[in-house]
């Protein structure tokens, strides 16, 4: 017998050891879980809080915070919340926050290591309650209380470690290392509760709170002027239903001219957000889009007017004041730009946008020629009139009543707003510049539809001949269902996603709920 | 222990000398003459400025500049100051004010200087008169956002004009509640002294909030014949009396203009109150004419207000809501004429409303009518239209000379935008106003000398210690008042008084 023959004898005959089990640094994993949580999943919420923030040392400018109760305690909070320009920053800086008050609460209360796993539980319980609240973290709230909080915890563990160690000159448990002190059991026990809580909490996001990250998700976008991939977020997320979404959505096929083609690849039904605000018992939360659809829809007075009622009503905060910036660059409001970019440059990292809009004060050729704002300039209404006159909000109201633009993306504003509206008539009243040519796919719908009650109408425009056949059987296929839309509407989505009668019989249905934000205590002539 | 104290002294020493790097006060031995005025915000360049003024600090806005050193030279001691890159010239106030008390009725000297890659340069000198008169020592004012249509944390704030005190007269909820939101607007005194001063208080908690030696109480001035509680006040100079325009205001939002929003009058009347009775009765009340803004004249035998004529322009039997539309699409053919009546103390009785200024004629609106303190001038805003001229960029200050009949813009005093709501002080040689000239929205106190030949001189922003404050304040000043005292109630009688009480319900007088 060779020996090699030998050893696999041996080999088959020996007993399996059983796979060994190592103890983890477990501090450590916390730490990394947490970062990766704040930083990666939840970093695009937490950047959208600290842009619906504001914080600068100057404390006379944080008055506005400094005289509430807890004052300072929300400017503090204020201030890491800064931090989360870059998510991973900010959220280093609240790991290492959590990770550090979970061991400090074994070192202050002398956990066993078969109870150490209860330090983790405050920690865990923040990540419970930010998960829950959703966007109400920084909706019309003090978004100081959101890294405020925990702050004042962690400075009180803090206290209470010093106390702890001079009274008792304890030996405080691993922090670096692996705990020799701890079993396995233990060790694992910790992990598993952290890691399902962890769990649990991400879970309860995506089923309940789905809409959360992909509508901060999308506000970063557009910030970022990404449109494309504003637009292919929506499209991944196309079966959430949310008026945020839809909004950024249509902001992104505004700037790529798309918003006659494509409005109507996301289900348009609108569902409920979990909101909170100002004396709101219903909140649809339009003020987390009505000022940057106005904008973008090129109603820069009617923006500016929104972003400060919000900054009246929630304090100075970054994205306004960003926005009001751009407003004042193409009003020429230079002195007014001038004043918000003073303002911006003491918020920490808004130095790039400072650096980027500052060269454009008095320079109407430089804003005109940036891609943003020279695209929304086509859009600008050509004559004054009032908000008042126009149904709210102004940005669809304005667009149902556009009778002269100064571009053809005002005409294709106007046309993709009376076919969201359904307002049909309004429609066909703007068509005439397209005798002749071939409309973009929804308007091309929107004028097969119009057809049934104009006659001829069809026959004003080119290659309509296709989707009529398209429409011919769409209807067909339809009657059955039209007798219960509202049942249908979901059912019927994927199949017809994009197509615009989809979406004029079985989108939308629900009655708009009006915005009762602007509560009547609290306006009038100011 | 000794270590310790050594390195907390080479800290701060470190601290020191870092602290003072770039600070240069010292005048520069070698420099070049530059024929143009340095760049300064705020403009405080060729002012008249009264004897009894904060120190007057600015921001020189060189960004080419490392260092900056400013020299005030009059009668006496110069006073050399400095800054490093961000150029803030702040004037120590105990030289500041003796140089003022040196200078008199004289001029100042000032002289920029700025360090530039290539050396120093000297901007072209400027002068501050420092006149003899001096300004009433408070300044009342509210500070709110200029919004639209909200609001929320505001306050009324009183600045003591010689320093940078600044006492809260009153703030409202500071933090958001529905049953506590509040909004206090219209301020206003009695002979400029706080004695006897008002407010209002919108919203829940609602009243006028009279105070009397520092006493307040709540008043409803309410009734089934007024349009609304009493809006714009002016107390009587010698009676118990207060004159109140009553409006139905509405606004609206402008989609596409320089201007952002128009407020507009439905409908306007004037009222008497009577504060010691606390009754109330009309003074003028037509459904054509819409009166506001009344003003009493120094003696109290006249009260001045502006109004509106609406015969012939406006169906005012038509429904509400059409009066509203007609008026909003007319906005800027309404035009407010400057008018008075006679009032007679002895029986309170008002004779009939006579012309002052026709400004309907020449197209023009007049607002806000404030009469000096000799009784000889009124000093009103002219605009291209209506009535709320905060918001228009046409509005400038104009007076009329009652004695020679003669009307007149104050030229240097006014700006390419918005001049309005200003007031005398009590000598009637100043008057502070609100002006939108900084950046077209956030409105700043303006003072300006008025000498005696009834002009009106270059207006300077109020000088506050730190000179950037007013960019980066996100409120707007509104409605200055000077008053010669400081007030006396304190906010938790005010607070106690405005949450405790329903506040009484004036009667109503039938003429």
């Amino acid at each position: 017998m060779n020996k090699k023959k030998q050893a696999r004898l041996s080999s088959e005959t020996k007993p399996k050891e059983p796979r060994k089990l190592v103890k983890l640094p477990l501090i450590w994993i916390f730490f990394v879980a947490v970062w990766g949580w704040a930083s990666c999943y939840y970093g695009d919420v937490f950047r959208i809080s600290r842009d619906n923030s504001f914080w600068v040392p100057d404390t006379e400018q944080m008055n506005f915070v400094l005289n509430c109760h807890n004052g300072w305690l929300w400017y503090l909070g204020r201030m890491f919340l800064a931090m989360f320009r870059h998510p991973w920053l900010g959220g280093l800086i609240l790991s290492l926050m959590l990770t550090v008050g979970s061991w400090l609460i074994q070192y202050c209360l002398r956990l066993s290591p078969r109870f150490r796993w209860c330090s983790y539980l405050p920690s865990l319980a923040y990540i419970a309650v930010v998960s829950y609240l959703g966007l109400n973290i920084f909706f019309e709230t003090e978004t100081g209380r959101l890294l405020g909080i925990p702050l004042l915890i962690f400075a009180i563990l803090c206290l209470c470690a010093i106390v702890v160690r001079l009274a008792g000159r304890k030996d405080a448990p691993a922090f670096c290392g692996i705990p020799q002190d701890e079993t396995m059991r233990d060790n694992y026990v910790q992990l598993a509760v952290f890691g399902v809580v962890l769990a649990l909490c991400i879970g309860f996001v995506q089923w309940q709170r789905p809409y959360v990250r992909v509508i901060c998700k999308m506000i970063v976008q557009n910030d970022n002027q990404d449109w494309q991939g504003t637009i292919d977020t929506a499209h991944e997320n196309a079966e959430l239903s949310y008026r945020p979404i839809s909004a950024n959505y249509a902001i992104a096929l505004v700037h790529t001219d798309q918003q006659c083609n494509r409005m109507y690849d996301i289900r348009l039904e609108y569902d409920s957000l979990y909101l909170s605000g100002w004396g709101t018992p219903v909140n649809n939360g339009n003020q987390l889009y009505i000022a940057e659809c106005d904008f973008h829809a090129g109603l820069v007075e009617t923006a500016y007017h929104c972003c400060m009622e919000r900054m009246v009503m929630n304090g100075p905060y970054i994205h306004a004041m960003e926005l009001m910036t751009k407003c004042a660059l193409m009003r020429s409001e230079w002195k007014l730009a001038e004043k918000y970019l003073a303002i911006l440059d003491q918020v920490p990292f808004e130095g790039s946008f400072c650096k980027k809009y500052r060269p454009m004060l008095y320079n109407t050729a430089l804003v005109n020629s940036d891609d943003e704002m020279g695209h929304i300039r086509l859009t600008e209404p050509m004559h004054d009139s009032f908000e008042n006159m126009y149904q709210k909000p102004t940005f669809l109201g304005y667009n149902i009543r556009l009778y002269e633009g100064r571009s053809v993306n005002a005409l294709w504003n106007s046309l993709a707003t009376c076919l969201y509206t359904k307002l049909m008539p309004d429609f066909v009243d703007r068509l005439n510049p397209l005798n002749g040519s071939i409309p973009p796919d929804n308007v091309a719908d929107g004028i097969l539809l119009a057809t049934n009650k104009r006659p001829g109408l069809d026959k004003r425009f080119q290659g309509m001949d296709l989707r009529a056949q398209r429409l011919g059987s769409y209807l067909e296929h339809m009657q059955p269902y039209l007798k219960d839309r509202p049942a249908y509407a979901r059912q019927l989505f994927d199949k017809y996603k994009g197509y615009y009668p989809y979406y004029y019989f079985f989108g939308n249905l629900k009655a708009t709920k009006k915005s009762t934000t602007q509560a009547s205590s609290n306006s009038g002539v100011n | 222990m000794k270590k310790f104290i050594t390195y907390a002294l080479c800290i701060g020493v470190a601290a020191l000398t870092g602290a003072c790097q770039g600070e240069h006060n010292t005048l520069p031995a070698q420099f070049e003459q530059l024929e143009v005025s340095a760049p300064l915000y705020p403009d405080y360049t060729n002012i008249v400025i009264p004897p009894n003024i904060a120190p007057l600090n600015f921001m020189v806005m060189d960004s080419a500049a490392g260092e900056f050193v400013a020299q005030f030279q009059g009668k006496g001691e110069a006073i050399v100051t400095g800054d490093g890159k961000e150029g803030k010239i702040q004037i120590d106030s105990t030289a500041w004010r003796k140089m003022l008390q040196e200078n008199l009725g004289n001029d100042i000297q000032v002289g920029i200087y700025a360090q530039h890659k290539e050396g120093w340069v000297k901007y072209k000198e400027y002068t501050l008169k420092v006149a003899e008169e001096a300004i009433d020592q408070y300044l009342s004012y509210r500070l709110i956002e200029p919004g639209y249509e909200l609001y929320r944390q505001l306050g009324l704030y009183q600045r003591d004009l010689s320093n940078w005190n600044v006492q809260p007269i009153y703030e409202n909820n500071r933090e958001y509640s529905e049953t506590d939101n509040h909004c206090i607007n219209c301020h206003n005194y009695k002979n400029y002294s706080t004695r006897d001063m008002l407010f209002h208080v919108r919203a829940k908690h609602g009243g006028t909030i009279m105070i009397h030696d520092g006493e307040p109480h709540k008043v409803q001035i309410k009734d089934s014949t007024i349009l609304t509680a009493g809006v714009y006040p002016s107390w009587h100079p010698t009676e118990n009396l207060v004159a109140f325009s009553t409006n139905k205001t509405g606004q609206t939002f402008h989609l596409f203009h320089d201007e952002k929003i128009e407020v507009m009058d439905e409908a306007s009347d004037l009222l008497l109150y009577d504060a010691g009775k606390n009754e109330v009765t009309h003074i003028l009340r037509s459904k054509t004419q819409m009166e506001t803004f009344p003003c009493w004249s120094p003696d109290g035998k006249t009260l001045y207000y502006c109004n509106a004529n609406l015969d012939g322009k406006i169906d005012v039997d038509q429904p509400d809501s059409l009066v509203t539309m007609s008026l909003v699409y007319k906005y800027d053919s309404i035009y407010y004429d400057l008018m008075k009546v006679d009032f007679d103390i002895e029986s309170r009785t008002f004779g009939e409303p006579q012309m002052v200024v026709d400004a309907a004629s020449n197209h023009k609106s007049i607002t806000v009518p404030r009469v000096s303190p000799d009784g000889r001038y009124v000093l009103y805003t002219l605009g291209n239209y209506g009535q709320f001229h905060i918001w228009h960029k046409s509005s400038d200050l104009w007076v009329k000379d009652l004695e020679n009949d003669t009307c007149y813009a104050l030229r240097k005093t006014n700006s390419p935008d918005v001049d309005s709501y200003h007031t005398w002080s009590s000598n009637g040689r100043w008057i502070v106003f609100s002006s939108r000239r900084d950046d077209g929205n956030y409105t700043r106190p303006y003072l300006a000398y008025f000498d005696k030949n009834g002009q009106g001189h270059k207006a300077f922003m109020l000088p506050q210690e730190d000179p950037e404050s007013n960019i980066l304040l996100l409120k707007s000043y509104n409605v200055p008042e000077l008053t010669t005292d400081a007030v006396t109630t304190t906010q938790e009688s005010l607070h106690d008084c405005i949450y405790n009480t329903e506040g009484e319900k004036s009667k109503y007088i039938k003429q």
